[in-house]
């Protein structure tokens, strides 16, 4: 009985061995939805990949489930945006994931903002100045061009770790940045008319997508970044925006209504709600209607706006 | 300058510093109001936090803690990082892993003081000198089992030494199992249960005990809203049974001339709170405790409404009141807590 016990025991501890044939599919693990658009586009059939974050949460407050330890154990790879901007949650995870083929700068770590050079940089880090972000702005994925950058850095990590594709991953990641060509230039052509507008926003947030697209981000409903604010600075605020004319209150979607639109009204801009992720709002289902929708909402409150 | 990439910054670092551990420090202050014992400005703890890897198969950490009783090494562990079979060993002086708010320092508590069936049944944290393994199962539900094997279990437990070689019975003996349920995207249940056994308690002329608890937290995080809107309901219940004896322990410093009798006792407590989130800033609670004493004594039950004020990430303010019912005492007990965070922080899986 104990030696049927024993081999029964030998038998179920090689069992998670023997499904790594290879037939089996790359387990992909992606911090945001918008890197699972871009994983799948790169990798097709190859890949099964799943997103931690569902595109309506504040990147900086996604909850730390137990069953995303289970996902991340299984993985393969984890696929990460970078710039500390998943500091809330992944590194525990990680950790709880027991996985050490994806630990931190594991060969199953990919860090897609590797290629990027970030905005932002402080000079200095102190917490007086809020809960900054350490290393750059990581806020990239609202700008098309670095999206680029970051779907590159994706194929890279996954051709690391399985040479044996890097034709069909260099294939399809062609294909993909000829398609983000096409539409970035369509999309700076048909955000002529943001040149120029000064924007406020909810979280320092929306930097990258204003340089794109010729606007200026000039300042946050925040106090300091992750700092709710105080009656003082939103009084600054709106002495500012009505001094600078600002035409737009930005509101991401996972920050409080009330508060943007009242700042919105007592300055005579315009309100618009952003997702700041890919499946923020029903149409936003993948990367590339994600920024489409964020361009042509903001090009319809300026135009509101005039 | 504004473009500067991270390596770039990263190679301002002077050397020999690259390699130092992640270092945090926590000042824990409170001032109090009891009705007895009147008021009083209690400085709780400057607890400092280190962590690094040590190499690719293990990483280590150190909690330091510096209370008006002296200075403390409360946690310094070793946790391996690469076993296979999502094996993970843990050894050196840390929480054990029991219950849920047993392995909570004091500043992290949801609440001022920790509940009373913990301070009476587990003594302070969970904190041993010993060696823990813990095993993430194979399925798709999450579940984790942990078995460790402690000198003692309880930071304040001084029934047991922690010095004096033993035999394998004198040791406390811990296995435990949890497990998560996601009921949908905005809401979910952790529960765990937890088991203590202490086959020889030699301090205690080798009578046994028994450790038992249950613990469940409900979460609603709407995912959209996380930030801001939120509720908690944590629960533990605890059950001890120990031999004791029939007469009590003979008085420190002296024996008892006949053999002592022991007799099997057994003892309840529970606690639970709920603690809503209002806005980023403003959480209010509120805490329920009881708790039998060991030897099967009266309980004791509080009654505790609090609001916890996050000014920043890093630093919290929080008001309670507490109204203490135990046999002989009544009381009614006020506290201020102002705790802040400096250096580095980690979100922790296990502080969650």
């Amino acid at each position: 009985m104990t030696r049927i016990a024993l081999v029964l025991l030998a038998v179920l501890l090689m069992v998670p061995v023997s499904l790594k044939g290879a037939d089996r599919k790359i387990q992909a693990v992606a911090t945001i939805p918008d890197l699972a658009d871009m994983a799948r586009n790169i990798a097709g059939d190859l890949i099964d990949v799943t997103s931690l974050a569902t595109g309506v949460e504040d990147i900086h407050a996604v909850p730390m489930k137990p069953s995303f330890a289970v996902l991340l154990n299984r993985a393969d790879v984890v696929i990460l945006m970078g710039l500390e901007i998943e500091h809330a949650f992944l590194p525990a995870l990680l950790e709880a994931a027991r996985n050490p083929k994806i630990l931190r700068d594991a060969p199953g770590y990919i860090d897609c903002s590797v290629y990027v050079t970030p905005l932002d940089v402080p000079t200095r880090l102190d917490r007086a100045l809020g809960d900054q972000h350490p290393v750059g702005n990581p806020h990239i994925n609202l700008d098309p061009v670095r999206g680029k950058d970051m779907a590159r850095a994706l194929a890279d990590g996954l051709t690391r770790n399985y040479p044996e594709y890097e034709a069909t991953f260099k294939k399809n990641l062609d294909t993909y940045l000829t398609t983000l060509d096409a539409a970035i230039a369509r999309w700076e052509q048909e955000a002529k008319p943001l040149h120029g507008i000064k924007l406020v926003s909810y979280h320092p947030d929306m930097l990258y997508f204003a340089e794109r697209f010729g606007m200026e981000a000039v300042g946050t409903i925040e106090i300091r970044a992750g700092v709710d604010p105080t009656p003082g600075h939103i009084a600054e605020l709106q002495e500012r925006m009505r001094r600078e004319k600002v035409g737009l209150v930005v509101r991401e979607l996972h920050y409080p209504a009330g508060l943007a639109e009242t700042i919105a009204q007592s300055t005579g801009a315009t309100l618009v709600e952003l997702p700041a992720m890919v499946g923020g709002v029903p149409e936003a289902k993948d990367y590339l209607s994600f920024i489409d929708y964020n361009l042509r909402t903001v090009l319809k409150a300026v135009q509101k706006g005039t | 300058m504004r473009d500067i990439k991270p390596s770039l910054a990263a190679a301002n670092k002077t050397f020999p510093s690259q390699f130092n551990p992640a270092i945090g420090f926590i000042i824990d202050t409170v001032g109090s109001y009891r009705d007895h014992e009147r008021g009083n400005f209690e400085f709780r703890s400057g607890e400092m936090g280190l962590s690094a890897n040590i190499d690719p198969f293990t990483r280590g950490y150190a909690i330091i803690n510096g209370t008006p009783e002296g200075l403390e090494v409360e946690e310094a562990a070793i946790v391996t990082t690469a076993l296979p079979y999502s094996l993970t060993v843990k050894g050196g002086r840390f929480f054990a892993d029991f219950g849920r708010l047993s392995k909570f320092h004091d500043h992290d508590l949801p609440f001022v003081n920790r509940p009373v069936v913990l301070d009476r049944f587990m003594q302070g944290e969970s904190q041993g000198d010993g060696i823990e393994v813990s095993y993430l199962a194979p399925t798709q539900q999450y579940l984790t089992l942990t078995a460790g094997m402690y000198n003692k279990i309880g930071a304040e437990n001084e029934r047991v030494d922690n010095l004096v070689p033993r035999d394998f019975s004198q040791f406390t003996y811990l296995w435990r199992a949890a497990t998560f349920l996601n009921l949908t995207d905005n809401n979910s249940i952790d529960l765990g249960a937890s088991y203590a056994y202490t086959p020889k308690v030699k301090i205690d002329q080798g009578g046994n005990r028994h450790l038992a608890g249950v613990d469940l937290t409900f979460r609603y995080t709407p995912l959209s809203q996380a930030s801001y809107r939120g509720l908690s309901w944590g629960t533990e219940f605890l059950y001890n049974h120990e031999n004791r004896p029939s007469d009590g322990f003979p008085e420190e410093g002296t024996e008892s001339e006949e053999p002592l009798h022991f007799k099997p006792r057994d003892a309840f407590g529970m606690y639970s709170y709920i603690e809503a989130r209002l806005s980023r800033r403003f959480y209010p609670g509120f805490l329920f405790d009881y708790a039998q004493g060991i030897d099967r004594a009266k309980g004791t039950t509080a009654y505790s409404p609090y609001l916890t004020i996050w000014a920043s990430e890093f630093q919290r303010l929080r008001l309670q009141y507490t109204r203490l019912e135990e046999p002989g005492n009544r009381e009614n007990q006020f506290f201020l807590q102002w705790t802040v965070a400096l250096g580095s922080h980690v979100h922790g899986f296990r502080d969650r």
